[in-house]
């Protein structure tokens, strides 16, 4: 019997986050204004996220003590845990109906049998309401609120001095980098030259930008590291000799596009274009 | 004339003893303290100074260091627009615990919730498990001071310039962070009309913690013309941190160099000296600068310019014309 208690409490915790994935498509819309209260800048920690924190605690409280047969405890979590998701129904109003607080109240009663079959059951009908709104909000939210917003960032473009809004600075650096290209490739090796030493200049840049957000030196490195400022000396060094190889150009060319604008992009891109989106819909 | 002799006389007597009671008076506040029960010393203690309070109360008795400490950076730690912005409306996690810590301990502070607007006050650094401390042992009658020598030893800055300790401790200098930013002079620590008198002159730090000027004499510039290339390399000879320095602000050093044919400026370059890009200058170590001429070129002109992190207005370290 206790190792099937077991067994339930193991299934519970990979099954009920597992109810968060059932579409099979997904709408990623802009979280309603109303949820902006619980997180930085209007609210200082993230409310939201910590109340998620407290119903998850709470349901598996009442598991994990029902395994280790603690039935004070499973009581104090069963109806902590109604309390919480009932204060969670009311954070914002619109997401009101993917609460269903008689599924919340059965759960509970279940839960004080202490019979782990009928808390099981009674888990499957809640667990869904809270896998439908993390289906189809989850994405959005994290997107939003736990993401930081690039189109925020200003960067002082080196050249220039100027304050710069992040997108534009984006493409001035592109089309630095492209004028290096363009130019070698037809053979233009002193404009390449001149055209690598402003691309090298925006792109340092940018260990100041990581430097506005990552506290220790490791993520920018990743990205503008050793490994990128070896390779802009040595596209340097080829286009100041006389006869510059093209082989060990473009192996450069390459290592900067694959470890210094590649890697970022994969990490920061995606939720980037999302709030972009976002950003363009507001403004139509 | 007999009366006289005698007023005269009680005149002195009184005067006598009331110039010996004060100088007994003082004698005990600032060497033998430890005499003065603790009763009679509850009598006067300032129990509102015990509850963490804003620096204004502070400024009551420690006239002169608040007023230092309101021109420190400091004191608008919390509140000046450059931190607001930098931190997008001070949303950004990281930069809570140093720009409102609860308790300065020589380890990264926790953030606090109360008295935010007045950014890194007295209260965190001199108020540690829930005593008073300072560089003395003292009777202070509102509230006793604790001797901590933490108080002039760089790890003690070095909670929150964690990089900067780094970068000093390397060094091997003798200095402390205090030596250079918190010069001492004698002063009284009170200024509150009649406690100012009782207590006697001791070392007192600069609380605006000053920020020292960069000049010619502390970045040294060399040069050297090749044939197409023109060097340069600069040396931070006097201060022994990287320059600038910073954990997580972006202070900068721009060097400007502008080549000329004549009077004609035919080409110019540019270096960001600064400590988020790994480009700051270390201490006492020459770093080279190498540039390609592209054109015929008579002199250069080599200019090095400050901007502080919390500033956009850049101030001249230096400016200087080579000829070839």
């Amino acid at each position: 019997m206790k190792f099937f208690g077991n067994l339930f409490v193991v299934i519970s915790f990979i099954v009920f986050p597992a109810f968060q994935v059932g579409a099979g498509e997904m709408i990623l819309k802009e979280p309603p204004k109303s949820i902006n209260k619980y997180y930085p800048p209007e609210s200082q920690p993230s409310k939201w996220i910590q109340q998620m924190h407290k119903m998850s605690t709470h349901f598996g409280g009442v598991f994990i003590n029902l395994k280790e047969e603690d039935f004070d405890n499973v009581d104090k979590h069963a109806d902590k845990l109604v309390e919480e998701y009932k204060k969670t129904s009311e954070m914002v109003p619109e997401w009101e109906e993917y609460f269903d607080i008689k599924a919340a109240e059965n759960f509970a009663n279940a839960a004080k049998t202490h019979d782990i079959t009928k808390v099981g059951k009674a888990s499957g009908r809640l667990g869904k309401t809270c896998g439908k709104c993390h289906a189809e909000q989850q994405v959005s939210v994290w997107a939003k609120f736990h993401w930081p917003n690039f189109h925020k960032i200003k960067v002082t473009d080196p050249i220039s001095e100027k304050e710069t809004a992040y997108d534009d600075y984006m493409g001035s650096i592109s089309s630095s980098f492209k004028t290096v290209i363009v130019n070698f490739g037809e053979g233009q090796y002193d404009r390449a030259a001149k055209a690598l030493k402003m691309f090298k200049s925006r792109f340092m840049e940018l260990k100041s930008t990581c430097s506005k957000c990552h506290i220790n030196q490791d993520a920018k490195r990743f990205y503008v590291g050793p490994e990128i400022d070896s390779a802009l000396n040595e596209l340097n060094k080829e286009l100041s000799s006389e006869k510059p190889n093209t082989r060990k150009f473009w192996k450069n060319i390459d290592l900067i596009g694959k470890k210094g604008c590649k890697h970022c992009h994969l990490v920061h891109r995606t939720n980037s274009l999302i709030k972009e989106i976002w950003q363009q819909s507001v403004k139509k | 004339m007999k009366n006289f002799s005698r007023v005269l006389d009680l005149i002195i007597g009184v005067g006598l003893i009331g110039i010996s009671g004060i100088a007994f008076v003082y004698f005990l506040i600032n060497e033998r303290f430890e005499w003065i029960p603790e009763v009679a010393l509850e009598l006067v203690r300032d129990q509102e100074i015990l509850k963490r309070p804003p620096a204004k109360k502070c400024s009551e008795c420690h006239k002169n260091i608040y007023e230092d400490w309101k021109e420190s950076r400091h004191s608008v730690a919390w509140t000046s627009e450059t931190f607001i912005e930098a931190s997008e409306n001070r949303s950004k996690e990281k930069c809570l615990p140093c720009h409102i810590p609860q308790s300065i301990q020589g380890e990264k502070p926790e953030p606090r919730t109360d008295l935010r607007d007045q950014g890194i006050y007295c209260v965190p650094c001199h108020f540690i498990d829930n005593k008073m401390q300072g560089p003395y042992d003292l009777l202070a009658p509102p509230h006793p001071t604790f001797r901590n020598p933490i108080y002039v030893r760089s790890n003690f800055c070095g909670s929150c310039h964690q990089k900067t300790f780094k970068e000093w401790k390397a060094t091997e200098v003798e200095d402390t962070c205090q030596d250079c930013h918190m010069p001492r002079e004698k002063s009284r620590l009170t200024q509150k009309k009649g406690l100012n008198l009782l207590h006697k002159k001791r070392w007192v730090g600069d609380h605006r913690f000053l920020h020292g000027k960069i000049t010619k004499e502390d970045v040294i510039l060399e040069t050297r013309w090749e044939t197409k290339f023109f060097n340069i390399s600069l040396k931070n000879q006097t201060i022994p941190h990287f320059v600038p320095t910073a954990d997580n602000g972006d202070p900068r050093l721009y060097m400007y160099i502008k080549f000329f044919n004549g009077t004609e400026e035919v080409d110019n370059a540019k270096e960001i000296i600064a400590p988020q890009q790994e480009t700051a200058l270390p201490y006492n170590k020459k770093i080279n600068y190498r540039y390609r001429l592209f054109d015929p070129v008579s002199k250069a002109v080599v200019e090095l310019k400050y901007q502080p992190a919390w500033s956009k207005e850049k101030t001249e370290v230096f400016s200087k014309t080579v000829t070839r």
